[in-house]
């Protein structure tokens, strides 16, 4: 693009809009480090002083909030598993393999990830009941690993497409079987796009909610966003412990994000403009 | 990989029908192994997403209730279930809500999206860091956002009702989500709040993707920002932007969670989106008929989108 002058301005102009933009996140975080009678008070105050996580220490009294933060951790390291152990034989399969219908499997996979939930939920609900996994993590993985899925393939799909013919043949020619061939050769080609999927399949299986509210209704198994929504629901919204627990939520997601920040955002947006 | 082939030189004669089936029948072998590869996810998404779908179609069609679920005895309805839920006012009105919902969150997020976009593509101190920090609020789950919505629209306590004190519009200043006449915009808001990382990134590897020299040789012709802002950058963003603007369409119709958290519907059905609907009648009401009815209603739209979507990746070729 072209020369920037006055580069610090326009850092103050971003700065001010990214400030006006991440406010919530912000009074998310002040509110959750206020003294309880201080997060209701008009005007309201800016910088909690003096900060005190008297609001963390309710939220964590409240019961089901650790079961909750620990079903949600197994349901999304599931959701990962699950997720890749499907889509890199898939993946290879319609990127590379000549077979009818490949081509048939790929458009399925792109309108796959237009469905609702919501629309899924009622007859999953009846399905998994039948093989008696709702009300179980299993049940929430499997569910959660249908949105994951077809968006997977289409993310790993041009990368094992990238990938030279040659460098396989050779591989097979030299008597690597094709199981061998997957786990030497294309996998390591994938793996910028395997680090971007679990990332992102960590990430959805962590904040989905349809699923967790409509397939499991015992709250030993529910994971930890069906249980903020419940607490929004109570009259008088203690908005303290609730901020505290909103708080609780977010820090994986920053800290996924920031450790695989590189990966994601390209692989989102190969998968998502181009395909 | 042409060293090997070249060592094999000297057995050219044998070797030449031997490669021949051998090459046929490792086609097969592998054109096999492609299957049974793709079986595991097919089959997965089969029992997970093809027959509920079906499924779902099925009870439809039949006059089911939760008491029929256990017992098995369903009636066939036909049309019925479309007929009572279509002659819902509830159904259109939730038509009418998603239409708004959808197009405001859309127009908002796209415009605001490429404003940013359009700051962040150019080189500047910390413009990285910024960008990722705005990105956290697109990944935020749903739920989060929508409970931190609901407590910055707060009346009394809520930070942008004292925003709009602090700059003297008192006036403006109230519980924007249990007004019936605000209550959709701050839905609206909020999912803007969301939506709007993800057009600016997307947007952002738009702008580039742009051939710099266009912008030098513009400017050397004496073309203003203005005027290579509307002939070269708006022209060549046309794909990305379709592409951006659709996506945005399906992931926005859907919208479940964050409207659920912030509202429920409320007040008086204001801000009930179709997938909320869909919800009330399936989970609440359990009328799993009609409930079904109305689900398969809601994949109208995004169905269409589908085709629309399918059509411009042919004709890029892109499948």
């Amino acid at each position: 693009m072209t020369r920037t002058k006055r580069p610090w301005l326009l850092t103050l102009v971003a700065g001010v809009i990214t400030a006006f933009f991440l406010l919530p996140l912000y009074w998310m975080i002040a509110t959750s480090l206020k003294k309880p009678d201080q997060v209701l008070v008009s005007p309201p105050q800016w910088i909690p002083s003096p900060f005190t996580g008297d609001s963390y220490s309710r939220a964590l009294d409240k019961p089901m909030l650790g079961q909750a933060l620990l079903n949600s951790v197994a349901i999304s390291l599931g959701v990962v598993a699950l997720t890749l152990l499907l889509a890199v034989p898939l993946t290879y399969a319609v990127a590379r393999i000549r077979m009818r219908g490949s081509g048939a499997m790929v458009l399925s996979l792109l309108v796959a990830q237009l469905l609702p939930s919501i629309v899924l939920a009622a007859p999953l609900f009846i399905v998994l009941r039948q093989v008696e996994l709702t009300n179980t993590l299993i049940g929430l993985v499997i569910a959660d690993t249908t949105l994951t899925l077809p968006f997977a393939v289409i993310v790993l799909r041009p990368l094992v497409r990238a990938m030279p013919v040659e460098v396989v043949e050779a591989a097979l020619v030299d008597g690597c079987g094709l199981p061998g061939v997957l786990w030497r050769v294309v996998l390591p080609v994938m793996r910028p796009g395997l680090i971007a999927i679990g990332g992102f399949s960590f990430l959805l299986g962590w904040g989905e909610f349809v699923f967790g509210i409509t397939l499991n209704s015992d709250p030993k198994v529910q994971p930890v966003t069906v249980l903020l929504n419940t607490f929004v629901g109570q009259t008088g919204t203690d908005w303290g412990p609730l901020m505290a627990v909103a708080t609780l939520v977010s820090i994986p997601v920053v800290c996924v994000f920031a450790m695989l920040q590189r990966y994601i955002v390209g692989g989102l947006t190969a998968g998502s403009v181009k395909s | 990989m042409s060293l090997q082939v070249k060592a094999r030189e000297p057995l050219k004669a044998v070797e030449k029908t031997e490669t021949v089936r051998r090459g046929r029948s490792l086609a097969v072998r592998r054109t096999r192994a492609g299957y049974v590869m793709s079986a595991p996810a097919l089959l997965f998404l089969g029992a997970t997403m093809l027959f509920p779908l079906a499924y779902n179609f099925w009870t439809s069609v039949h006059d089911v209730a939760i008491g029929d679920l256990l017992t098995g005895d369903w009636q066939f309805s036909g049309a019925d279930n479309y007929d009572s839920v279509a002659s819902e006012g509830a159904f259109w009105h939730a038509v009418r809500v998603s239409l708004v919902f959808t197009a405001g969150s859309l127009f908002f997020q796209f415009t605001i999206g490429f404003a940013l976009a359009l700051l962040f593509v150019k080189t500047f101190p910390l413009a990285g860091l910024f960008r990722s920090l705005m990105l956290v609020a697109w990944l935020l789950p749903p739920i989060v956002s929508g409970t931190l919505f609901r407590w910055m629209l707060d009346a009394d306590a809520g930070a942008y009702n004292e925003l709009l004190r602090l700059v003297g519009l008192d006036s403006l200043a109230h519980n924007w989500l249990t007004d019936p006449s605000t209550a959709l915009p701050g839905v609206i808001a909020a999912n803007i709040w969301v939506g709007v990382p993800f057009n600016m990134l997307l947007l952002l590897v738009g702008l580039q993707s742009i051939d710099p020299t266009l912008y030098e040789a513009a400017e050397i012709d004496g073309a203003g920002p203005w005027q290579r802002l509307r002939h070269i950058t708006v022209p060549m963003m046309k794909p990305v932007a379709a592409a951006v603007l659709l996506l945005g369409l399906i992931y926005t119709f859907k919208v479940f969670d964050l409207v659920f958290v912030l509202t429920g519907g409320g007040p008086v059905d204001s801000t009930r989106v179709l997938p909320l609907y869909v919800y009330e009648i399936a989970f609440k009401l359990f009328q799993l008929g009609r409930g079904a009815a109305a689900g398969t209603l809601l994949l109208v739209i995004p169905l269409i989108v589908a085709i629309v979507y399918v059509r411009r990746l042919r004709k890029e070729g892109a499948t």
